[in-house]
């Protein structure tokens, strides 16, 4: 800019400032012209699936229809104080809770463990990794089909082979204490090994010289985990429970497929309980109004996360 | 300047396609319709819907019908008004007989009565083809809205080699409550605490449920809703408490039925491994059982408590609301042909369930099968005691309502008078803006 004033002087004495200033403009505009045009086709299916979807929930939520002849009438609030009052949704948080604390710590654990495990690359650890790493491949609806059986009672995989240890056989999906602990496991068998992928990752960014220091020092397998290894796997970690979460509030197919929130809501997820109030009850005031709660209270956290890592790195 | 010749040129080429897009087929051909048909039972039945529409067009050649797969019931509906929403309804959809009520009160659904009328026939000599049990579901206010096409009602299947293994004689089914305890007693195997085999299983999943407890309601005389009003069910009364309690018992009491809330594919599966020696399950699986049953097995009616009385199921063809009137004929000349005599027969034998219009039990073929299947012809017996389904304004909810806690007792986690108070007080609610427009608006 400063190697352009000079130039530009003489044109600002002979014309009015403003005009320079739009002349300016329209020149920076002519410049970055192309730049939007290339940007246009993607913005506008932003602007019509993203944002306008969007848009349109937030609408929806203000608006209300009582009965098919009721006219749709503004209610403002009045949907977000339904949803948050209504039983079967402070139930279906309170489960999304248990689940995505109950999904995130034994995936991501058995994921570090497996990834720990499997770091050095070789014939067998390949096998073994893509062993390890073969349930994501499988998609959801494909998998749930696939533990339906396994948990049938009395006749599925997992009766036959356990069935002989307990004193009881439990429903697992029909039971209301249990069915929400089967579902979980179905996630982490699934999630456990994605998350593998991450902890190989980082693991290849532990610093070479620094583990060889430690080896020189005489650290044990342990030390050199809990004070080397570990440390330097933190953004991995921040990152992979983001993910996990994420996944928790966003991934109900194996719901619709294997309990469609039963027993009694015992499985209920809260992204479910938004389809449920919008297919079900055909009450899209409502399913937005819960869709913006989710919305928020995920933005928050993911913003939350990502600033905490963020001032790590930096503080480091 | 170059650029806005350009920009010119793109949105002339942009209106032509859209222009194309809005008029399309200005040329002379057949009525293009579409029909959309679930599959609530095994994937073989969309194999035998593709014969079906494919020698519709063989022998219709001014329309030409595309089937499309839309999933279970539940999703059908779902597709179905996403559809209308969209302003693109499909022609026909073989749509649960029990969301039709509901359907009608959203508008959805065109009255068929016009139609029915321009064929020269009354309203009165149409719907007499059918089994009088299938009418409840099918007129609305006195108008037609539904041609029943597939229909079931639940059954007691018994796996006759176990019953004479346990002295019972399967040729006697049990016919009252007191008897079939009995029998799922004698029939209950234990090695200490653990069950080896259950006398009976009843399935209990969304949807199953609720169906099974109308059932067990209505062989206690009761009746779960109000047939002629859908703002009203039943739940906290004396014949849903004695059905509750009934089933609880078995639970729990006698514990000869597996604790928690089974799905039918659980309960069917349980029956064909030989691990549960009774069960009640819809008519649509007994092509199932006849196929994969490795031992003798008996069908036989639902036992009663206070009377035999049995809910329909299944479903009916019905036209969304808002089609032109030239697809609204066409889908009405589908839908005429679909439940004749002979594609009802041919239709019924494919997938189990009993074809709704009383000639097809006349064709040779259906003469033929029926002797050779015996089987098959207990449901459709069954039919002369046979009531409505359920439906309601909200008609998934507010069944949701009572499933929700059925599954509660039957997990031992409420007691059946607690738990029917807990639905009847939902449902009440989940109907008030119904009753609010109707029943509670007053001059």
């Amino acid at each position: 800019m400063s190697l352009a004033e000079p130039a530009a002087l003489p044109v600002a004495a002979s014309a009015p400032p403003r005009l320079l200033l739009l002349k300016r403009f329209s020149a920076r505009f002519k410049a970055s012209l192309p730049a939007y045009l290339l940007l246009l086709p993607s913005l506008i299916f932003l602007a019509l699936f993203t944002y306008g979807a969007m848009g349109r929930v937030i609408v929806d939520a203000l608006y209300q229809r009582a009965t098919p002849k009721a006219p749709v009438r503004f209610v403002g609030f009045e949907n977000i104080n339904a949803v948050l009052a209504d039983p079967a949704f402070t139930g279906a948080v309170v489960n999304n809770l248990v689940y995505a604390v109950g999904t995130a710590i034994p995936s991501i654990g058995l994921a570090l463990l497996f990834a720990l495990a499997l770091s050095r690359t070789n014939a067998v650890n390949s096998v073994l990794r893509a062993a390890l790493f073969l349930p994501v491949l499988i998609p959801m609806v494909a998998a749930s089909a696939l533990f339906l059986f396994i948990f049938l009672p009395n006749v599925g995989l997992l009766d036959y082979y356990i069935g002989r240890l307990l004193p009881v056989l439990p429903n697992w999906l029909g039971d209301y204490d249990i069915a929400l602990y089967a579902i979980m496991v179905i996630t982490i068998w699934k999630n456990a090994g994605y998350y593998m992928l991450f902890f190989l990752a980082g693991l290849q960014a532990v610093p070479e010289d620094v583990m060889e220091a430690a080896y020189l020092d005489g650290a044990g397998p342990w030390q050199r985990l809990r004070h080397i290894i570990l440390p330097e796997l933190k953004p991995t970690f921040l990152f992979v429970t983001v993910i996990a979460t994420l996944n928790a509030v966003t991934q109900v197919d194996h719901v619709f497929v294997m309990t469609k929130g039963g027993p009694s809501n015992a499985t209920n997820l809260v992204l479910f309980y938004i389809y449920q109030q919008a297919v079900e009850h055909y009450d899209i005031g409502k399913a937005s109004a819960a869709t913006l709660l989710t919305l928020a209270a995920l933005m928050g956290l993911t913003a939350l996360s990502f600033r905490t890592m963020a001032n790590r790195e930096g503080g480091s | 300047m170059l650029f806005s010749r350009r920009l010119m040129l793109g949105l002339a080429v942009a209106g032509t396609m859209a222009g194309a897009l809005a008029f399309p087929a200005m040329a002379e051909g057949p009525t293009e319709i579409d029909l959309f048909f679930p599959v609530p039972v095994d994937g073989k039945l969309a194999r035998d819907m593709g014969t079906l529409i494919k020698e519709f067009n063989e022998t219709h050649p001014a329309i030409k019908a595309t089937a499309v797969y839309t999933g279970s019931y539940d999703d059908t509906l779902i597709k179905t008004r996403a559809a209308i929403k969209a302003g693109k309804p499909p022609s026909a959809v073989i749509m649960s007989a029990n969301f039709l009520l509901d359907m009608q009160i959203e508008n959805e659904l065109t009255n068929l009565d016009s139609l029915i009328a321009a064929d020269g026939t009354t309203k009165e000599q149409f719907l007499g083809q059918f089994f009088p049990a299938l009418q409840g579901n099918a007129v609305i206010n006195r108008s037609v809205y539904g041609v029943p096409f597939h229909n079931s009602t639940p059954l007691l299947y018994i796996n006759a080699d176990k019953a004479k293994e346990a002295g019972l004689d399967p040729n006697k089914p049990p016919q009252t409550w007191a008897e079939l305890t009995d029998w799922a007693k004698k029939l209950t195997k234990r090695e200490g605490d653990k069950v080896t085999q259950w006398g009976i299983a009843i399935p209990c999943a969304y949807d199953y449920c609720g169906w099974m407890m109308e059932t067990l309601t209505m062989s206690n005389g009761g009746r779960y809703y109000n047939e002629e009003f859908g703002g009203e069910v039943y739940y906290d009364t004396p014949s849903m408490l004695g059905a509750l309690t009934w089933w609880n018992d078995l639970v729990s009491k006698h514990k000869v039925h597996p604790p928690g809330a089974t799905p039918g594919p659980a309960v069917s599966t349980s029956f064909i491994s030989g691990n549960a020696a009774m069960i009640m399950l819809s008519t649509g699986s007994l092509t199932y059982v006849r196929d994969n049953a490795k031992f003798a097995y008996k069908v036989a009616f639902i036992p009663r408590n206070v009377r035999n009385a049995v809910p329909i199921g299944g479903a009916s063809l019905i036209v969304p609301a808002g089609l032109e009137a030239d697809r609204q004929k066409a889908a009405w000349t589908l839908i005429k042909w679909m439940t004749s005599p002979e594609k009802s027969a041919w239709w019924s034998r494919a997938t189990g369930y009993f074809a709704p219009n009383m000639a097809a039990y006349k064709t040779p073929d259906m003469v033929e099968f029926l002797s050779k299947n015996p089987d098959a012809k207990t449901a459709v017996e069954q039919l002369d005691v046979a009531k409505p389904w359920f439906a309601t304004y909200k008609t998934v909810p507010v069944r949701k309502n009572l499933e929700d806690e059925v599954m509660l007792v039957l997990n031992g986690k409420k007691q059946p008078k607690e738990a029917l108070i807990a639905a009847q007080k939902a449902a009440d609610e989940t109907l008030k803006p119904y009753n609010a427009e109707t029943s509670l608006k007053l001059p």
